[in-house]
């Protein structure tokens, strides 16, 4: 089996299904909706970070910077006047909100890895973690580190 | 030559190091370097917990408000002390408190367990255990067979071993030892055992991490508690105290609730977090209210429960040894 059909498998055997697990909309082409399958496609990446117990965690997932580039939102050489007014709202499931401004994630900026994980220590994400989440390895607070994320909204302040 | 092997093995026997049996990615208790835990210490503390020797009037133990049954807390809305003066507080449960920045329900300055079983041996406000230095506590120690080898095995490189201070170390070494890491949730959480807790739990551990309710901002971590910060709970509209928020392992056996007990039950503590409490000017912004349908109550109290760790309610390694 490959390494993305593995992934793809974990991933679907937590959630049951293939079902939509993100939206991306907004201030964007158009809406994008991602599955456990497209996200098993798509770069990996890996990070470790310290949990609230002092524990070192790896999660693994897809980075923010290449949903949103799939979602054909400003980045590199698009990102400068009027888009560097924009931001990326992210929703979990039960309400709760933080938000980015491109500019974080973006390589010719901050280029902060922040990851949307499905998996934790190889094991796929679930119950209130889950399935997917936000992981912001140089915040040293946890609060933007979603859990149960859904949704991304993306808005430009600045439109004209 | 056999009694010289034998004296070899006492002398192993009484620097092995202490193991705790966890789950994997279950973290491991923080202990002071100048307190490392031994098998010799913990059995030690074991004994001198569960000993009426400890208190004034030889009435009381650690253990007669830390009941291994109930999570060793004591059943009571308040704890009574061996004179029969009662406490303004509840006693708060020993399972996991290795892992918890607070170690009183309203006191940050105590941060170590050494430190702050020197309150119950020797506070006079309330008189807890009633000693008093030179009361003949530690004579009554030394003068004991049973004793004399467990201090001898607990503190082998120490001519006067019988001391205040190494009596606190091995108890408090017996608290750090007792670690409750099985619990249905745990198999859930950590083994990813599906069938180790019901649908209504699993939905009940969303509510608890959820924004609506947000459970989890003082009942967080892997102990669901025990945390370094303190808080007012509203829980009247007068009182300015914080307490700190502990730990939720084992809860549904633990009642009465919040610090004076004054909880009966799971139910009534919800009631009083989802109408968000009196008001008073130093209730935590935290305590806001929130709704709950008949059946998210009974999700989150199913996932309360699955709390409950029944090895460490049963476990022989934390029961009376006398």
């Amino acid at each position: 089996m490959s390494r993305r059909l593995a992934v793809f498998a974990l991933v679907c055997t937590a959630i049951g299904t293939a079902q939509t697990l993100l939206t991306v909309q907004g201030d964007i082409p158009s809406p994008v909706t991602l599955k456990a399958e497209d996200l098993a496609q798509m770069p990996r990446e890996t990070v470790t970070v310290q949990d609230q117990d002092g524990a070192q965690v790896k999660y693994t997932g897809v980075l923010l910077r290449e949903v949103l580039t799939r979602a054909a939102a400003p980045l590199g050489k698009q990102l400068r006047g009027k888009a560097l007014t924009t931001y990326v709202l992210a929703k979990a499931k039960d309400g709760y909100q933080v938000l980015f401004s491109l500019a974080e994630v973006d390589t010719t900026f901050a280029n902060e890895s922040i990851l949307i994980a499905d998996q934790r220590d190889g094991k796929a994400l679930f119950g209130y973690q889950g399935p997917l989440r936000l992981v912001c390895p140089n915040d040293k607070a946890g609060a933007r580190s979603v859990r149960m994320l859904e949704t991304l909204e993306i808005v430009q302040l600045q439109k004209k | 030559m056999r009694f010289g092997l034998a004296l070899c093995a006492v002398l192993v026997c009484s620097g092995e190091n202490y193991h705790w049996d966890l789950p994997a990615r279950f973290p491991v208790p923080r202990v002071p370097a100048d307190n490392p835990m031994t098998v010799a210490k913990v059995e030690l503390g074991r004994y001198l917990s569960y000993d009426k020797r400890m208190s004034v009037n030889r009435k009381s133990s650690c253990a007669t408000c830390h009941k291994q049954e109930l999570a060793f807390t004591d059943g009571h809305p308040v704890a009574v002390g061996t004179t029969g003066e009662h406490h303004t507080r509840g006693a708060m449960s020993l399972v996991n408190v290795a892992y918890s920045s607070a170690l009183t329900w309203n006191t940050a300055g105590i941060t170590r367990l050494e430190d702050q079983a020197l309150v119950p041996m020797f506070g006079e406000h309330p008189i807890e255990l009633g000693l008093r230095p030179g009361d003949g506590f530690l004579l009554s120690l030394r003068s004991n067979a049973k004793y004399q080898g467990l201090f001898e095995r607990a503190f082998p490189e120490e001519t006067d071993r019988f001391t205040i201070a190494n009596v606190v170390k091995a108890v408090a070494c017996f608290e750090r030892s007792i670690v409750s890491a099985r619990s249905p949730y745990d198999r859930y959480h950590y083994e990813r055992d599906d069938s180790a807790v019901s649908d209504s739990a699993k939905r009940g551990e969303i509510l608890f991490f959820s924004q609506p309710q947000s459970c989890f901002r003082c009942h967080g971590g892997a102990n669901f508690g025990g945390g370094p910060e303190f808080h007012n709970t509203g829980l009247s509209a007068t009182d300015a105290t914080i307490f700190q928020a502990p730990t939720l392992r084992n809860i549904a056996v633990t009642a009465p609730y919040m610090h004076d007990g004054s909880m009966p039950t799971l139910d009534a503590v919800i009631n009083h977090y989802s109408a968000g409490g009196h008001d008073n000017p130093h209730k935590d912004p935290l305590i806001g209210g929130f709704h709950l349908t008949a059946e998210q109550r009974a999700d989150l109290i199913a996932f309360l429960q699955s709390l409950t760790d029944e090895a460490v309610l049963h476990d022989p390694r934390f029961a009376n040894p006398w």
